[in-house]
């Protein structure tokens, strides 16, 4: 039982929150939300120049080979300062190559992502909306030496500026709906595909993207035909626990920049913080971000280390949307009027925190996966 | 950073849950948590009963340095504390093992180290805290009952009030004021003495539910040899350090776990219209958010018990597993006193589910809440001294 991070990671820790704080300060993260696309190149470049694209891809790929707890430490800081672009989203979607690619599949894609050459978002929730194997009924249908996709898909992180989307698609029907999942990776820039951004509250480009008769290759086909789905839920568990690391990041951010104002606000001829109700309020809060915090870093040394931890990562799922929501809106009540204005810097962190909450998964659907699992019978 | 654990502090895990359960057969019938332990003398015999197998096998001096005879260390006390927990065990007496004994390592003379550390291994003689007042709460510091020096000795005059288990108690420990004429925070001491001598009336305060847990204990020209820890008028400092050793609550937590485990079958086996609890919606989701919570609490605890194993305690961390685990139990206890309808209001009987638990539950989770510290003092301490904020005056 050590729960201290390590050098490195401190280390790393340190250098990644530097660069960011350097090269996305607020003013480039309310750029980002304003623009159309929200996706920096320049930015993007200097990240892969340190290799970040890289750091969960083995190194026989051209990557750095961290853990996923390394990985973790990164991701914090990401969330602490918020960090627009496609990283989180291709991130997410190479788990899915790692874990289901052939070799040749991941000797061809995986180099390129770990260099920053290519994008990529997992287009998992379609417009139904519904967390869940049930809610996958886009159909790919077989067609020559490949498949023909046809159906939408919806709230795709990213996928305006991403070169592969991967994609779940049903290519047989079933009455169990987590049979019959098959795993594409579709060319973003296929003739058929029509993908528009959504309008969000936290502007982070989530997109709707129809398919319209989408052509793909047969060596597209990642992993088994019809047996896609666990390899899909084993991504979207991974992808709930990166979202929990940036989550608690901005939780810190919240509480600092809260405390801070606390301490500096003066009326009644003292500071605010002085005032017993509020600082309780606080303590809360930091209960909340703390509990949270710990309970997610078991559930990434589980994942870390290759063990199971579908519960554990439910509860944190469910716990740090809850937790994220409570600290950001109670850090806008804290800040009293000015809290509200689009200027502040604390209200980018409440509406990412809706944003977050309904990321692979929300609570409820979580605590019904954790029902499963604590055994009450279905 | 890693969650597991050694393969020698499995094994001793093992150990531990190992000696639980079997002491858990003898456990009376409806003997349950700490209260039950001072309600009845059958509960205290059975406390006393695993105290004595505990201190047998030198687990009430756990974590002590290996010169007063301790063989473990911190994570052996959270493990064995864990197996305690879960099979719901008495027998490591809160006060005088938990409380004293590594108040003592820190601030006593080597004199009064020698009188009582063998004392509180052996498991046979329990403690009580003399602390709250009448008038003297939250704010300890503003206590008035005195114990005045007569050459090698203290009178003792005043009263205390919450004092659990005084009524079985052999010695009492706590703070008087030595020095009345002195300044706050530097005018009591923190002493000790034998509870069974002449000028101590015991008065039983009953909690809500009828149990015996608490006392007024009155002093009335008490006699008794000054035994003092650390600096005669400095015992608010000796108070400090005694609440420094904030447990982690990973017995409370190990305990609701075992509860979670109840529930969870209760609900696969009763019926309503035919269909089991476990398929409502309404219970899936609720008692999966409690087992979260109950999760998150651990992990918090572990992160307690991993700063105070390589002494860098933070009072933050202390605090919230504190309030957490508190607010977590109050929950618990609320949602399956709904979950079982009418008969959440039933006692220990022949019509209580669950043994009449959650009843109990319900009104104990208060001491959970309010003692040690409320829960209010516990997010003040942290608001002044954790996150830096003024303190009103």
């Amino acid at each position: 039982m050590d729960l201290k991070l390590t050098e490195e990671q401190e280390m790393l820790k340190t250098s990644v929150k530097d660069f960011i704080a350097a090269e996305c300060p607020k003013a480039k993260v309310r750029e980002m939300e304003e623009d159309k696309i929200g996706h920096s190149p320049e930015l993007w470049k200097k990240m892969a120049a340190l290799g970040w694209m890289g750091l969960l891809i083995p190194e026989k790929y051209e990557g750095m080979g961290l853990s996923f707890q390394d990985g973790m430490v990164v991701m914090e800081e990401m969330g602490r300062n918020i960090l627009p672009g496609p990283f989180m989203s291709t991130l997410v979607a190479t788990f899915a190559i790692m874990e289901a690619g052939s070799e040749a599949q991941k000797k061809e894609f995986l180099p390129k992502i770990a260099r920053g050459e290519l994008k990529l978002s997992l287009a998992d929730m379609e417009p139904n909306g519904r967390f869940g194997a049930g809610g996958v009924t886009l159909k790919a249908v077989p067609r020559g030496d490949g498949f023909v996709l046809n159906g939408a898909k919806m709230f795709v992180e990213m996928a305006n500026v991403a070169d592969y989307l991967v994609c779940p698609a049903r290519t047989r029907e079933s009455s169990n709906p987590e049979e019959g999942i098959s795993i594409f990776l579709v060319d973003a820039k296929s003739p058929g595909i029509h993908c528009e951004v959504v309008p969000t509250i936290a502007m982070d480009k989530l997109c709707e993207v129809r398919f319209e008769n989408v052509a793909v290759p047969h060596h597209n086909l990642l992993g088994e035909r019809d047996k896609g789905w666990t390899v899909i839920r084993n991504t979207l568990r991974k992808a709930a626990l990166a979202r929990c690391a940036d989550s608690i990041g901005g939780m810190q951010a919240c509480i600092d920049m809260t405390v801070a104002y606390m301490k500096e606000r003066i009326q009644y001829e003292r500071p605010i913080g002085a005032f017993q109700a509020i600082q309780h309020i606080v303590a809360d809060a930091w209960i909340a971000m703390q509990t949270a915090r710990y309970l997610t870093y078991e559930a990434i040394w589980l994942e870390s280390g290759g063990q199971p931890a579908d519960k554990e990562a439910s509860m944190a799922k469910a716990c740090v949307n809850n937790a994220y929501k409570f600290v950001s809106k109670w850090g806008i009540r804290l800040h009293g009027g000015i809290g509200t204005s689009r200027e502040h810097d604390i209200s980018l962190y409440y509406r990412r925190a809706k944003a977050a909450d309904t990321a692979y998964g929300g609570a409820d659907y979580h605590n019904e996966l954790v029902a499963d699992k604590i055994g009450l019978v279905k | 950073m890693d969650f597991s654990f050694t393969e020698e502090q499995k094994k001793r895990r093992q150990e531990y849950y190992k000696v639980c359960a079997q002491l858990e057969k003898d456990k009376p019938h409806g003997f349950s948590g700490l209260e039950s332990t001072y309600d009845t003398e059958a509960g205290f015999k059975y406390h006393l009963h695993c105290a004595r197998e505990f201190a047998g096998r030198g687990w009430l001096s756990l974590a002590w340095p290996a010169e007063y005879g301790g063989t473990g260390n911190m994570m052996d006390r959270v493990l064995f504390a864990e197996a305690r927990g879960y099979h719901d065990i008495p027998g490591v007496d809160i006060f005088g093992v938990q409380m004293l004994a590594p108040t003592l390592l820190a601030c006593a003379s080597e004199e009064i180290k020698g009188e009582f550390l063998p004392m509180i291994a052996t498991g046979e003689v329990q403690f009580c805290e003399l602390w709250s007042e009448p008038n003297a709460g939250s704010d300890l510091a503003d206590l008035t009952s005195t114990a005045i020096r007569q050459g090698d000795d203290f009178i003792v005059n005043g009263q205390k009030i919450w004092t659990t288990g005084a009524h079985f108690a052999h010695w009492g420990f706590g703070v008087f004021k030595t020095a009345p004429q002195g300044k706050k925070h530097h005018n009591m001491s923190f002493i000790l003495f034998d509870m069974k001598k002449p000028g101590v009336t015991i008065r039983p305060i009953k909690y809500m539910n009828d149990f015996h847990i608490y006392n007024e204990v009155f002093f009335d020209n008490l006699r008794v040899p000054a035994k003092i820890v650390g600096q005669e008028n400095e015992g608010w400092a000796v108070v400090n350090v005694l609440a420094g050793f904030e447990r982690s609550g990973i017995d409370e937590i190990m305990r609701m776990q075992k509860e979670m485990e109840n529930a969870v079958k209760y609900c696969n086996e009763t019926k309503v219209d035919g269909v089991p609890l476990a398929k409502d919606p309404l219970v899936r989701n609720r008692l999966a958010q409690i087992a979260g919570e109950i999760e998150a609490a651990r992990c918090l605890a572990y992160r307690v018990a991993d700063l105070q194993n390589r002494n860098e305690m933070t009072l933050m961390d202390a605090s919230a597993v504190k309030v957490f685990t508190s607010d977590v139990a109050e929950r618990f206890a609320s949602l399956m006193t709904d979950i079982l309808g009418p008969y959440g209001q039933v006692k220990f009987s022949r019509w209580a589910p669950m043994e009449g638990w959650w009843e109990r539950m319900y009104q104990e989770h208060f001491v959970l809440s309010i003692s040690m510290g409320t829960n209010e003092i516990q997010k003040n301490i942290m608001a002044w001294y954790g996150l830096g904020l003024p303190r009103m005056r």
